[in-house]
C-alpha cells in the first residue's frame, strides 16, 4: 500500500487495472474503452496499462464499448469500463443486456448532467438513470471510498449468489479531478482479495448455448424473479466482502451506508457523493452549538437498503433528502426511494431538497440554510429547488 | 486549514500550480485538496484554481469561498473588488512587471508579494513569449509567502517530475519575490452579481447571459491581406489575369474584358497565339492541370461587349512609328488617356508581325482586322506606306510632343550555303509573306527548314498547308533547346513534319537527281553566351549526310535596325533619347528587348504610354510595388476537388494540314462558352479572397460579418479569441495572423 497524491480518475483506473490483472491466472481482462469528459483519464490509464493478460478495446462509441464487455464476460474474461452523462446514454441498451445477460461488469459512472442543454458539471441523474437496470449501484464520496468500493464492486459482483454488474459512482470533477491523498493498493493485496473470475453460464466449446432467446411471460418473471432474489443476497456477499477486506487491508470500507451523528439526533439529512462530505463539516459545525443534527451518507442504491434506512433513521422526526438528481414530473429520485422506506413511519416529516443540479457548488452556506428551512417545518411539501448557481 | 485561490489564464499552468503547492505540503504530512474549476479554459481565457491544506482529513468539497491567500498569474485579470473574497491579513502573490503598479490602486491596504515570473520564466524557454507557463516559477515566490522552504517547493517540483530549468526559476522567483504592505484602507467587497435570467421558452427576448469580452483572451489577431497571383506577376502584358478569369468564371464576359482592356488591346489576337506563362506558372499546375487561360482570354474577346471608344482630349500629340503589338497598344493607351496619336507603319496593312509573321491557321485575318479596327477607334489616325527614315524622325520631334519607336526586327539572319544553281535558300519571312498573298503553291515539293524558332514552325507548317509532299526541320540542337512555342513544334509534329534535331546545314548544291542539302549531324557541348548547350560537331564518318529537296527556307532569327534612330544611340526601353531637339523619343517592342511575343509588347506599350504621360503630364500612373507572390505554399489544396480541365476542339492533324483554317476552335460546350466558365471556375483566386465565405462559415464563434465596405467582411475583435480558424479554412492565402 502507498500513500499518494492522486485524481479520482487516476485512483480509478488504477484499480480497475490491478483487478483485471488479478485475473491473469484465470481467462484474463477486457475492457471496451471510449472516452468522454470527466471520464478520458481513466480510459487512458487503461489503454496505457501492460496487462499480462487482457485487452483493452478501443471502440467508437459507448454502446460498442458496453457491447465488448458484454462479449468478453460472455468469453469468462472479467470485464469494465466507464462512462458519464450522454455516453450512459448512448450505452442504455447494452447496460440493460449485461444486466439481464447476468454478467458481473463493473463500470465506473463519473457522474455528470445529462445534457442537453450541454453541461459537463456533477448531477447523479446519469447513473441513476439505470437503476432500472439489474445492475447495483455504489455511490462514492471520497478518493479512498472510491478505491476500496472498486475492488469490493468485483467481488461482490462476481459472487455466484449476486452475478449481476455493478456501477462505481463518482462526481464528475469534484472527485474525477481533484487531486487528494489516497491509500493505493498493490497487485499482491487485489490479487488476494480478488478470486478468479467464474461466470457459470459463460460461452464453452465443449457445452454450445445461446444466449437471450425468445421466451414467453412466465420464463421472464422467473428471470426477473431470480435478479430480484441475487439483489436480496447483495446484503450478505457485501458484509463478507467487507470482512475480507478489511483483513487484507487493515481498514474497513464503508458498507451501504455511513452514520454521523444520528443515534440522537433530531434531525437527519441524507445526501451522497462529495455532497455529503461538504455535509459532515457542517453537521460537525452544528453540533458544536449544540444542534442535535445527523446525517446519512447514502452509498448503496441497488439493491436500495431499506432496512438499514430505517435503522439508520431511527427515533429522528424529520428527515432532509439533499437530491443531486431530478425525475421530471416527480422529484428527487434518493427521495422517492426514502419515501418508500418510510411507508411504515408516518410520523417522520420527510422533505426533498434538490440541490445542486447541473453541478452548482454546494457550500456549507448552502447546507445550513437548508437545515434552517426542515428547522421552522412543520409539515413536508412539495420538493423544494434550491439555486446553488454561483 | 488554509485555503488559497489562484487566478490565471488558460495555458499558464494554474491548475497544476494547485497540484504543486498541494504536493510540498502532501510530503510534510498533511491533508491536501487541489483542483481547478472546469469550463472554458482554453488558452487565455481566465481560470481559477484551488488548494486547501488541513492537519486532519479535508472534508468541504465545495469551491474555495474566502481564501487565506490569493494568486493572480496574469495581472491584466485584475479588476476592482478582486480581492474581497481574501481574508484580511491574506497575501495577494502578484505576477507583475515592475514598472506595472496599477495593482497598487486595487489592493490597497492588502499585503502583497510581486515577482516578474513572466520575465523568469521565458528567459528560461518555459512557453512562449506571448503564453508564457509561469506556474513553477510561481511556486517559488508563493512558498516564499507561504513559509515553505526552498527545499520544501523544490521537492514538491521534483515530486511532479518537473525537469532542471523549472526549479531554476523556482529557486529565483524565492529570491526575488518582494513582500510589502500598500497604504490605504482595504476595500469593501462589491455588490453581489445579479443572477443572469432565463427566459420562458415562448419569450421573445431570449439570450440573457452575460456578456464575455472573449477578445481579451487572443493573443493573435487575423488580418486579410492581398498576394500576387503568379499569373498576374508573369503576364508580360500585365494583366490582371485573375480578375478577368474570375469574371468569365460568373459568366460577366463584359467585366472579363473591361479588365483585360485595361492592359490589353489584343485580347482576340493573345487568346489565340501567346505562349501563356500564366499557364505555367499557375499555382494548379502540381495539383491537376494549369487553367486553360489562353482559352478563356479568348471566350472573353468573342462574347464580351467592347465599350464605346471616346475621343482626345489633350493638346499634346503622339506619333507612333510601328503598328506590330507594341506600336498598337502604346497608341491605344496613349489615345485612353485622352491624346491625339498619330500610327506610322511602313506596309500596306497594319499589324505588323501580328499580320506578317502569324500564319492565318493560327490566328485568321478577320480577327486581326476586327481588334485594329477597334484600336482604331480611339481616335488614332493609322498612316500606312510610310517607311520612315532618320530625317523623319527628326520632323516628328518637331511636329509631336512625344514620339514612340517600336518598328520591330528588321533585319534577317543570313546563312551561306553555297552557289547552287537551281535552288536559291528563301528567308522564311520572306515565304510567309508570299504564301499570304496567296501566290504560292508547293505540291510535290520537298522542302526543307532550317531553324528552330516561331517563324521556322509557321514557315514548314504553312510549307505543308500549301502542298508540300515533305517537311523538314533541321536543327543543330535539340527539341528541347528550339525557341519556338512548344505547342507549336507539337502541332507540327502531328501534321507530319520531320523534325531532325542535331542537324547543321553545310552546302546546298546540285546533283544529278536534283537539289541536295548536305548536312553535319552535331552533339551537344558545354553552354554557350545563350545558356543553351553549343553544338558541337560530330566527327564520325556517318554524320554527314544528304537531304534531297526542292526547296530551303532559312529561318534563322531576326535583329533590329536601329539606322531609324541618330548614330550612337543605345536601345533601352522606354529610353528617352537625348540629343534630339524637339521632343523626347521612346523605344519598345521588340525593337527594344526583342523579347519575341505578343505579350511582352504589350506590356511595353503600356509602360510605354506611362512613360510618355509622365514625361507630358507629370502624372504618375505607374503602379505600386507588387505584393509578395502567392505561391503553392499559400494554397489549400486539400480544400479543393481534383478536376480537369474543360475540353476545347481542335482540328486533327489529318483536317488541317492541307487548309489554313484556324486550328484552335476554342471550348467544346457551344457558342455559349459554358466550357469557358466551368473552366475558369478552376480558377483557385490565389492570394485574392474572392467572397467565398468559408472564413465566416468556419469561424466557431460568429465572428465574422459579411460587410459592404473593407473588402467585404468584417472580424469582430471585441469577442475574436484569435484561434486562426479563419486561416486555415481560406484556402488562398488571403488571412494571416499578427502577434497581439
Amino acid at each position: 500500500m502507498s500513500r499518494t497524491l492522486a485524481t479520482g480518475n487516476h485512483v480509478a483506473g488504477h484499480a480497475l487495472a490491478l483487478a483485471g490483472e488479478a485475473n491473469r491466472h484465470a481467462r484474463g481482462c477486457c475492457a471496451g474503452a471510449y472516452p468522454i469528459t470527466p471520464q478520458t483519464e481513466i480510459i487512458e490509464y487503461l489503454s496505457g496499462f501492460d496487462f499480462n493478460k487482457g485487452r483493452v478495446v478501443l471502440v467508437e462509441s459507448e454502446h460498442s464499448a458496453m457491447g465488448v464487455c458484454i462479449g468478453g464476460a460472455l468469453a469468462g474474461a472479467r470485464t469494465f469500463t466507464a462512462s458519464s452523462s450522454n455516453g450512459l446514454a448512448y450505452m442504455t441498451e447494452n447496460i440493460f443486456a449485461a444486466g439481464f445477460y447476468r454478467l458481473p461488469t463493473v463500470m465506473i459512472a463519473v457522474n455528470r448532467t445529462l445534457g442537453p442543454p450541454w453541461n459537463i458539471w456533477v448531477d447523479q441523474g446519469d447513473s441513476l438513470m439505470m437503476r432500472d437496470a439489474a445492475w447495483l449501484q455504489f455511490y462514492c464520496d471520497s478518493h479512498q471510498d472510491l478505491q476500496d468500493t472498486i475492488l469490493m464492486a468485483f467481488r461482490v459482483a462476481e459472487d455466484q449468489r449476486v452475478m449481476l454488474p455493478v456501477i462505481v459512482a463518482m462526481d464528475g470533477f469534484v472527485t474525477s479531478h481533484t487531486q487528494m491523498v489516497v491509500d493505493l493498493p498493490t497487485q499482491e493485496q487485489v490479487d488476494a482479495l480478488l478470486p478468479s473470475c467464474n461466470i457459470p453460464h459463460r460461452l464453452k466449446h465443449d457445452h454450445p448455448s445461446t444466449f437471450g432467446g425468445m421466451t414467453f411471460s412466465s420464463e421472464t418473471e422467473h428471470h426477473r424473479y431470480a435478479i430480484q432474489e441475487s439483489m436480496e443476497q447483495v446484503f450478505p456477499v457485501l458484509e463478507e466482502a467487507r470482512d475480507e477486506f478489511e483483513n487484507i487491508f487493515g481498514r474497513r470500507p464503508a458498507g451501504a451506508l455511513e452514520t454521523f451523528e444520528t443515534e440522537d439526533a433530531e434531525i437527519i439529512l441524507v445526501a451522497c457523493n462529495t455532497m455529503a462530505r461538504t455535509l459532515h463539516t457542517v453537521v460537525n459545525e452544528r453540533r458544536a452549538k449544540g444542534e442535535k443534527v445527523g446525517m446519512i451518507r447514502m452509498k448503496l442504491f441497488r439493491p436500495f437498503p431499506r432496512q438499514q434506512v430505517l435503522a439508520a433513521i431511527g427515533p429522528a422526526k424529520k428527515v432532509a433528502v439533499l437530491d443531486r438528481n431530478h425525475s421530471p414530473g416527480s422529484g428527487g429520485i434518493f427521495w422517492q426511494e426514502i419515501a418508500t422506506t418510510l411507508r411504515e413511519r408516518p410520523d417522520v416529516l420527510l422533505q426533498d431538497y434538490l440541490v445542486g443540479l447541473g453541478g452548482g457548488d454546494v457550500t456549507p452556506e448552502n447546507i445550513n440554510v437548508i437545515i434552517d428551512d426542515l428547522n421552522q417545518r412543520t409539515t413536508a411539501s412539495e420538493p423544494e429547488w434550491k439555486d446553488t448557481s454561483t | 486549514m488554509m485555503e488559497i485561490t489562484i487566478c490565471g489564464r488558460g495555458g499558464q499552468g494554474g491548475v497544476t500550480l494547485a497540484k504543486i503547492i498541494a504536493s510540498a505540503y502532501f510530503l510534510k504530512g498533511k491533508y491536501v485538496q487541489a483542483f481547478g474549476v472546469y469550463a472554458a479554459e482554453r488558452s487565455g481565457a481566465p481560470i481559477q484554481a484551488f488548494v486547501r491544506v488541513d492537519d486532519e482529513e479535508i472534508t468541504n468539497h465545495n469551491q474555495v469561498q474566502h481564501p487565506d491567500h490569493l494568486v493572480v498569474l496574469d495581472r491584466t485579470l485584475i479588476a476592482p473588488g478582486m480581492d474581497a473574497i481574501l481574508k484580511p491579513g491574506g497575501f495577494i502573490i502578484i505576477n507583475t512587471p515592475p514598472d506595472k503598479t496599477d495593482y497598487k490602486d486595487h489592493f490597497s491596504g492588502r499585503d502583497v508579494a510581486v515577482v516578474d515570473a513572466t520575465s523568469i520564466a521565458v528567459a528560461h524557454g518555459l512557453g512562449t513569449r506571448t503564453v508564457p507557463i509561469v506556474n513553477t516559477t510561481m511556486a517559488g515566490s508563493i512558498a516564499r509567502v507561504l513559509g515553505l522552504t526552498l527545499t520544501e517547493i523544490l521537492a514538491a517540483l521534483e515530486h511532479l517530475n518537473f525537469i532542471g530549468v523549472n526549479k531554476t526559476c523556482a529557486r529565483e522567483a524565492f529570491k526575488q519575490v518582494h513582500t510589502s504592505t500598500l497604504p490605504g484602507e482595504v476595500h469593501q467587497a462589491p455588490k453581489a452579481a445579479v443572477t443572469p435570467r432565463v427566459a420562458d421558452l415562448f419569450d421573445d427576448d431570449v439570450g440573457g447571459m452575460p456578456k464575455i469580452k472573449t477578445g481579451s483572451w487572443a493573443t493573435e489577431k487575423p488580418e486579410r491581406r492581398h498576394l500576387t497571383p503568379p499569373c498576374n506577376h508573369v503576364c508580360p502584358a500585365g494583366n490582371d489575369v485573375r480578375g478577368f478569369v474570375e469574371a468569365v468564371g460568373q459568366e460577366d464576359y463584359d467585366l472579363a474584358l473591361s479588365v483585360l482592356l485595361e492592359t490589353s488591346p489584343l485580347p482576340a489576337v493573345c487568346g489565340r497565339v501567346c505562349p501563356a506563362p500564366c499557364m505555367d506558372s499557375c499555382n494548379r499546375l502540381e495539383f491537376d492541370q494549369s487553367v486553360n487561360v489562353r482559352e478563356i482570354e479568348r471566350a472573353a474577346a468573342e462574347n464580351g461587349n467592347r465599350p464605346e471608344p471616346g475621343s482626345a482630349s489633350r493638346e499634346e500629340k503622339v506619333a507612333v512609328v510601328g503598328s506590330g503589338p507594341a506600336g498598337l497598344s502604346t497608341a491605344y493607351q496613349l489615345a485612353r488617356l485622352g491624346y491625339p496619336v498619330s500610327l506610322y507603319e511602313a506596309g500596306d496593312e497594319l499589324g505588323g508581325v501580328l499580320r506578317t509573321g502569324i500564319p492565318a491557321y493560327r490566328l485568321p485575318r478577320n480577327v486581326l482586322d476586327e481588334e485594329i479596327d477597334y484600336i482604331l477607334r480611339h481616335d488614332i489616325s493609322a498612316h500606312t506606306g510610310c517607311q520612315l527614315k532618320r530625317e523623319d524622325m527628326l520632323r516628328l520631334s518637331r511636329e509631336y510632343q512625344a514620339v514612340f519607336v517600336a518598328t520591330g526586327l528588321q533585319n534577317v539572319s543570313d546563312l551561306d550555303l553555297g552557289e547552287a544553281t537551281s535552288v536559291a535558300p528563301v528567308q522564311g519571312l520572306h515565304f510567309l509573306e508570299k504564301v499570304r498573298n496567296g501566290n504560292q503553291r508547293l505540291d510535290g515539293q520537298r522542302v526543307v527548314v532550317i531553324g528552330g524558332g516561331n517563324t521556322a514552325m509557321d514557315a514548314a507548317r504553312s510549307a505543308l498547308r500549301i502542298g508540300a509532299s515533305e517537311v523538314r526541320v533541321v536543327y543543330r540542337r535539340t527539341r528541347s533547346e528550339m525557341p519556338a512555342i512548344s505547342e507549336e513544334i507539337e502541332q507540327a509534329l502531328e501534321e507530319g513534319i520531320i523534325l531532325d534535331e542535331l542537324v547543321s546545314p553545310v552546302r546546298l548544291s546540285d546533283s544529278e537527281n536534283g537539289p541536295v542539302l548536305t548536312c553535319q549531324g552535331m552533339k551537344l557541348g558545354p553552354p554557350d553566351d545563350s545558356g543553351r548547350p553549343r553544338p558541337i560537331a560530330d566527327t564520325s564518318p556517318e554524320a554527314r549526310f544528304d537531304i534531297s529537296c526542292d526547296l530551303v527556307i532559312l529561318a534563322l532569327g531576326q535583329s533590329h535596325d536601329i539606322s531609324i534612330l541618330p548614330e550612337g544611340s543605345v536601345i533601352r526601353e522606354g529610353e528617352a533619347l537625348l540629343g534630339l531637339s524637339g521632343a523626347p523619343f521612346f523605344v519598345g517592342g521588340d525593337f527594344a528587348t526583342n523579347e519575341g511575343t505578343v505579350s511582352a509588347a504589350i506590356g511595353c506599350g503600356v509602360r510605354a504610354a506611362r512613360h510618355i504621360h509622365r514625361t507630358l503630364s507629370g502624372e504618375d500612373l505607374f503602379p505600386p510595388p507588387e505584393d509578395p507572390i502567392a505561391t503553392t505554399e499559400h494554397i489549400r489544396f486539400n480544400r479543393f476537388e481534383h478536376e480537369p480541365r474543360a475540353a476545347v476542339n481542335t482540328l486533327s492533324p489529318a483536317e488541317r494540314r492541307r487548309c489554313f483554317d484556324e486550328v484552335h476552335l476554342g471550348f467544346q460546350a457551344g457558342p455559349d462558352g459554358e466550357g469557358a466558365v466551368s473552366e475558369a471556375q478552376r480558377c483557385l483566386s490565389c492570394g485574392v479572397c474572392n467572397k467565398c465565405d468559408r472564413c465566416l462559415e468556419y469561424c466557431p464563434e460568429g465572428i465574422l460579418r459579411r460587410s459592404d465596405e473593407k473588402d467585404g467582411y468584417v472580424f469582430d475583435l471585441e469577442y475574436c479569441k484569435g484561434c486562426g480558424v479563419c486561416m486555415t479554412a481560406c484556402p488562398r492565402g488571403a488571412i494571416y495572423m499578427t502577434e497581439l
